[in-house]
């Protein structure tokens, strides 16, 4: 017994690297803390105590004489954008707009999804993913730029349209919803590709063997099976759409939630105001990946 | 009519960039469409440019630093999450997915109203750094993702058998873990790169005076005579999102047996 406990004892003369290494190897709680420790400080302080930080600024008020923040807190900045028409068109607007955009890629992934996922050969299935990865990731700015290009009064699209004596949107909400349809498109793609990915090719088969057509298939069988990773898929859509400025800005005249927001950061610079309208997006998050959890969505991220 | 639908859902995803590539050869200053004739001369104007260059700058230490940052928290967090278990670990997942979970405005507010707020002694002035630390935090989870992946698949036994056999702490991290892990925190840091060098929301709340490359494009295109410069400047930075994320999807598609979820996992 006692030689046992002496045996994993660290001889005398070991240097303190093997020490620390037997004391470390003893104390698993203390390994875990000193791994967890920089992330979660770096999240906790940075993170959630600058979102913590953000929903008091909310209560905070401007003082109307000196445009100094007051630090009194209440309920004046909710009351403000829920009293007023043109806040409650803006709100209205970006979560409209969102759903839109979501619906659209949605409907525009599925063709593409399904074809990588159930007709295309191993080597072309990799090259297809390669080809949706690509842009998903890069030059945000750069895809919204393009469009404004496209879409101008002398652009590509009016040009293309017009021996059809047709013309193109122009900018507004119709551009602001194409712009966010094609920009979101990728994080729709890639998540319903691997959901239908995961459905056994013999569910199909039996469904055919049942006698379900094609469209009854696809409809009574895939799409019930896949709806986890639409829903994964639409929260991406939604909560990028709720949370940007950039492209109603560029694209279009009309606001979004964003718009306000960084308008009464930099240049109002009314804090407590954009604070309050920057929660509503968060809540409204926060209600949606409720729903997208019951669906199943979190299993597919 | 399937493979129909998808050539027409990657030109429909590929045209807008070729446009771009276009117009950086333009030899007109405006952005008429039909381009008449072609020119690389805004490519040498792009590169003498003295704003375009202190953005590049910017946006190369930025995404550099951040790049770092993550690596180091995003693999403690993740080695802490797939190797122990403990109270809470659930909560860790989420709490790294939140920052890229919640709207590029909430977070670049919330960062914003923080650092405008802080104490005296631990002021910061808007710059460098706070780009940094927004771009770091919505970073973490890249790395996280991609090396937690690579764990799952990696035995713990093999980190046993390094320190039964006399190896100590660092040693099996130097000769065990890190080897297994390299490939995956290569693909973590590449994404984390290309989405710190890429990113305007966050930044245009945190980047005060400093101007990122994706900033420095958004200040112009509303001046005419820059645009042919800003073109230019746009293949540029498709380039240099594109190929990190290229090479990331080879590493992390060869390891995952050609699996795409390690990559399309950092997206989340």
């Amino acid at each position: 017994m006692s030689s046992s406990s002496e045996g994993l004892e660290a001889p005398s003369g070991e240097s303190p690297g093997r020490r620390l290494s037997t004391f470390l190897f003893r104390h698993p709680r203390l390994r875990v803390g000193l791994l967890l420790a920089p992330p979660l400080s770096w999240l906790l302080l940075a993170y959630l105590g600058s979102l913590a930080v953000l929903f008091l600024a909310a209560f905070w008020r401007l003082d109307p004489f000196t445009s100094q923040v007051v630090h009194d807190y209440g309920f004046q900045n909710f009351q403000q954008l829920w009293e007023s028409d043109v806040y409650r068109r803006i709100t209205f607007r970006t979560i409209g707009i969102a759903a839109a955009v979501t619906v659209t890629d949605v409907l525009l992934a599925f063709p593409i999804a399904f074809y990588m996922a159930k007709v295309a050969s191993p080597r072309t299935r990799n090259l297809l993913v390669v080809a949706v990865l690509l842009p998903l990731w890069g030059s945000y700015l750069v895809k919204v730029y393009a469009w404004r290009i496209i879409l101008q009064e002398n652009g590509i699209l009016n040009w293309a349209l017009d021996p059809f004596g047709l013309s193109g949107p122009g900018f507004g909400n119709v551009a602001t919803w194409l712009v966010f349809s094609y920009l979101w498109l990728p994080f729709m793609i890639l998540p319903v590709y691997a959901g239908l990915e995961r459905i056994p090719n013999s569910m199909l088969e039996a469904s055919a063997d049942l006698g379900g057509k094609g469209l009854r298939t696809l409809w009574r069988v895939v799409l019930p099976l896949a709806l986890p990773a639409i829903a994964a898929g639409s929260i991406f859509t939604f909560s990028l759409t709720l949370g940007d400025y950039i492209t109603p800005q560029l694209v279009s005249s009309t606001q979004f939630i964003g718009n306000v927001v960084y308008i009464n950061v930099g240049v109002a610079n009314n804090l407590p105001f954009a604070a309050a309208f920057a929660i509503v997006p968060v809540l409204v998050m926060v209600v949606y990946l409720l729903v997208a959890r019951r669906v199943g969505a979190f299993d597919n991220l | 009519m399937l493979r129909g639908l998808t050539s027409l859902t990657l030109a429909f995803i590929y045209l807008p960039l070729l446009v771009i590539f276009l117009y950086a050869f333009n030899d007109r200053r405006s952005l008429v469409w039909p381009i008449e004739g072609l020119t690389t001369e805004w490519f040498g104007r792009a590169i003498d440019n003295p704003g375009v260059r202190d953005a590049l700058l910017v946006s190369l230490k930025a995404a550099l630093g951040a790049t770092l940052i993550a690596l180091v928290l995003g693999s403690f967090a993740a080695m802490a999450v797939a190797r122990y278990r403990f109270f809470g670990r659930d909560a860790i997942s989420f709490l790294v997915i939140l920052p890229i979970a919640l709207p590029g405005i909430v977070t670049g507010m919330a960062l914003n109203a923080t650092f405008r707020n802080l104490p005296e002694p631990l002021g910061v002035d808007l710059g460098l750094f706070t780009i940094m630390v927004g771009h770091a935090t919505f970073c973490i989870v890249v790395v996280y993702n991609n090396v937690v992946a690579r764990l799952r698949r990696t035995q713990p036994s093999l980190g046993e058998a390094s320190a039964d056999l006399g190896a100590d702490t660092w040693q099996t991290f130097r000769y065990i873990t890190f080897p297994q892990l390299k490939t995956a925190l290569l693909a973590g840091g590449l994404l984390a790169f290309a989405l710190s060098f890429d990113e305007v929301i966050v930044t245009t709340f945190t980047a005060g005076p400093d101007q990122t490359l994706p900033i420095w494009i958004l200040n112009n295109l509303s001046r005419p005579n820059q645009l042919p410069i800003v073109n230019v400047v746009a293949v540029f930075v498709i380039l240099l999102s594109m190929i990190p994320v290229y090479f990331a999807a080879k590493l992390s598609g060869e390891s995952a047996g050609g699996g795409a979820t390690g990559v399309a996992g950092g997206a989340r």
